[in-house]
């Protein structure tokens, strides 16, 4: 029986390598779950959990927190980084377990997700929106209820390198054929014409989308006239080769890196990445416009939305909320983190005087937000499978919408 | 008193001792895998991960993953990745600790050096491997180029076929350490003896190697081959940064496809099934592994 006894305690420890993977988030967790926001009183702790990994980014936020904190003695704000592989799955981990921050700062396509779990508190009624932009304040939006507050935008646009389109006697494209055009002319045995991060993830799937929109079709819409010509398209840059097939393991960062290191005549590419290229590469001569269309102009709006825990310390976490969108706070925000405000009223003066950002304020009218809809995730892996069957060559642009709208209507019901 | 002192009889004491250690590894260990299971018997997603409205659905989630065409890649994936990197991590491995075992000048250090990337951790191995099979700035197309062996640069890590060549090749570079180590420790138990008197007898090497070096290893070899295959089959770090399961889902393993439908896409249950799935692969392979050790100490 000794030995019956001792098979099991080696057994198990043989496995304790594999529960690892599984059960060691929990400990990680600076929840501050604390159940004092019932009164109208904001006090306490509150704990804030974001993903930036930009050095200027964290600074920012911890400044205003320490501008917060030094204002007032009631409500303390503490912020801690979980990295943004990380994020979605302590979000989960914590949803389940009950260990939650009080104030969360998340991707916007997962807003709805993290909302439908009902880890959000409803903000109806207690935060004004009205000022803000119809896409992002959508992307907090289920079933007619407020889930959070819009952090900031960004929406991404078409960069090109000045010198090499002047080299091969290019104007900037306007339309795909022109962009295809352009990017065959300027690619040479050291430099690919155009590319955009292509990852099979939620990352490629909003580099991608905007083909999709710009023909007329939605995210939903991916076996439609317009998603099969968005998907060909995406064939046609490959087959140019002017479009490097390593894209399908490029991040968006990459993809920034191989621009400003020359190896790149165009991108897609998104606004946070400015004060970074300023920084770096002062005098590269490169520009942006907007993204080149088939018959409407469209972009991806992507940036972070503020929600609020359920059952945390919820008035704490408003109190910190209203002063941290509020004019002057919000403006040094945006402005250090190379973001456009979610509020029209700050957007439209933000950027005066700079041509690059004012790009792409103007297309923050033409951005489309993904989703919302709990089970993005899902459909934004059938996307991004789509594309990527067809950049490797691995089906027909056909056969790939024809399997990835069998997954998006398993999904919406259709 | 009489019970008393019956219970601290030597066995029972025994017991106590263990009794820390097992409670850790009931709840630590026991609880996660427990709670994986009755995870993957539920049907839990992202509509009611919190609201508590998870009903049982019995083995639903394991009839749908079988009827996954990803997740059949991923399984055959992972017991082809296994085997072929068990294999040849085995063979070089072996070979590198018959070359160690010779009492050159530069033997220890050398094997000093060879501990590296076992040591290193995964994620710093799986970027260099991820720049060293870059299409077009990549050093193995370079140098493959350079001796002439291809003309084209290879896809290594957008084409399905050889990004998995590509993630086995790194991993069998991760555990070559793992079995010299352990084979140049075995090879050090053998007497010298036994080769003396065999030379005496007039047996070449491959007769010794045969007849001595490789059946006195038996145990060892046993063990590191089942250690290796455990500690493959879960290998989950290195795919997922040199090609997140890409391209097209071709080099998805069950740990990285688990991860993915469990927390990129919040399908929490069938994440759990597949987890369990590779649990019981494992738990068998373990077993294996407790009878060879145990036969042995009984021997």
């Amino acid at each position: 029986m000794k030995k019956g006894f001792l098979k099991i305690l080696a057994a198990a420890m043989c496995f304790s390598m594999l529960a690892v993977g599984c059960g060691s988030s929990g400990s990680a967790s600076g929840g501050t779950n604390t159940a004092d926001g019932s009164g109208a009183d904001a006090s306490g702790d509150v704990t804030i959990w974001y993903y930036w990994e930009t050095e200027g980014h964290q600074q920012a936020l911890n400044h205003i927190i320490e501008e917060f904190n030094s204002q007032q003695d009631d409500v303390t704000v503490e912020a801690k980084y979980v990295p943004f592989a990380d994020f979605k799955k302590q979000l989960s981990v914590g949803a389940s377990a009950g260990e939650l921050p009080d104030l969360v700062i998340l991707d916007n396509p997962d807003h709805a997700a993290y909302a439908a779990m009902g880890i959000f508190a409803d903000l109806t009624g207690r935060f004004d929106v009205s000022k803000y932009y119809d896409g992002p304040v959508n992307s907090c939006t289920l079933d007619g209820k407020l889930y959070g507050v819009p952090f900031g935008s960004n929406d991404l646009v078409l960069f090109y390198n000045e010198d090499m389109l002047a080299e091969a006697g290019c104007e900037v494209p306007t339309t795909w054929d022109e962009l295809l055009d352009v990017a065959k002319a300027t690619t040479t045995d050291k430099v690919y014409g155009f590319a955009h991060c292509a990852l099979q993830n939620e990352e490629g799937t909003f580099n991608f989308l905007p083909w999709v929109w710009s023909t007329g079709a939605t995210s939903y819409e991916i076996d439609s006239e317009g998603g099969i010509k968005a998907l060909e398209f995406e064939k046609s840059l490959i087959e140019s080769g002017a479009f490097p097939k390593e894209a399908i393991n490029w991040t968006q960062g990459d993809t920034m890196n191989q621009f400003i290191s020359g190896n790149l005549a165009m991108m897609i590419n998104g606004t946070w990445q400015i004060p970074t290229m300023r920084e770096e590469v002062p005098d590269l001569k490169w520009n942006v416009a907007p993204i080149p269309q088939d018959k409407q102009q469209a972009s991806g709006l992507g940036g972070e939305n503020y929600a609020v825990i359920a059952g945390g310390n919820e008035e704490g976490a408003i109190k910190f909320l209203e002063y941290a969108t509020s004019g002057e706070t919000c403006l040094y925000m945006m402005n250090t983190m190379g973001y456009i405000s979610a509020n029209s009223e700050i957007a439209e003066t933000q950027f005066e005087g700079d041509a690059v950002y004012q790009v792409f304020v103007d297309e923050m009218k033409y951005a489309n937000a993904r989703g919302p809809l709990p089970e993005w995730p899902d459909i934004s892996d059938a996307i991004s499978l789509a594309f990527n069957k067809v950049l490797i060559g691995d089906a027909e642009p056909a056969d790939a919408a024809k399997e990835a709208q069998a997954t998006i209507d398993s999904i919406i019901g259709n | 008193m009489k019970k008393i002192k019956e219970f601290f009889r030597y066995d029972n004491i025994g017991l106590l001792f263990i009794l820390p250690a097992f409670i850790y590894m009931a709840y630590f260990v026991g609880y996660p895998i427990i709670s994986n299971i009755v995870l993957s018997l539920k049907d839990v997603s992202v509509r009611n991960l919190a609201n508590g409205q998870q009903n049982f659905i019995g083995f639903a989630n394991y009839a749908e993953i079988l009827s996954d065409e990803v997740f059949r890649k991923a399984l055959v994936n992972t017991l082809v990745f296994t085997v072929s990197c068990l294999v040849f991590q085995f063979l070089i491995g072996f070979l590198l600790a018959l070359l160690f075992n010779k009492r050159f000048k530069i033997a220890k250090p050398v094997r000093g050096l060879l501990m590296i990337p076992w040591m290193m951790p995964m994620t710093v191995t799986a970027l260099m491997f991820k720049f060293m099979f870059s299409t077009d700035v990549g050093i193995i197309n370079y140098m493959l180029k350079c001796l002439g062996i291809i003309q084209e640069n290879i896809e290594w890590l957008t084409t399905p076929g050889t990004a998995m060549a590509a993630v086995v090749m790194a991993n069998i570079w991760i555990g070559i350490p793992f079995n010299t180590i352990l084979i140049s420790t075995g090879l050090t138990t053998i007497p010298q003896e036994l080769y003396e008197s065999a030379s005496v007898d007039g047996a070449n090497k491959l007769q010794k190697l045969l007849n001595i070096t490789i059946p006195l290893l038996k145990p060892t070899i046993e063990s590191i081959l089942v250690l290796g295959f455990i500690y493959t089959f879960k290998v989950y770090d290195l795919v997922y940064v040199m090609t997140e399961g890409g391209p097209v889902n071709s080099t998805h393993l069950l740990s990285t496809y688990s991860y993915k439908l469990s927390f990129d896409m919040f399908q929490y249950s069938k994440g759990s099934a597949v987890a369990n799935v590779l649990f019981v692969i494992l738990l068998l392979v373990g077993m294996l592994y407790i009878r060879i050790t145990m036969k042995g100490e009984e021997e």
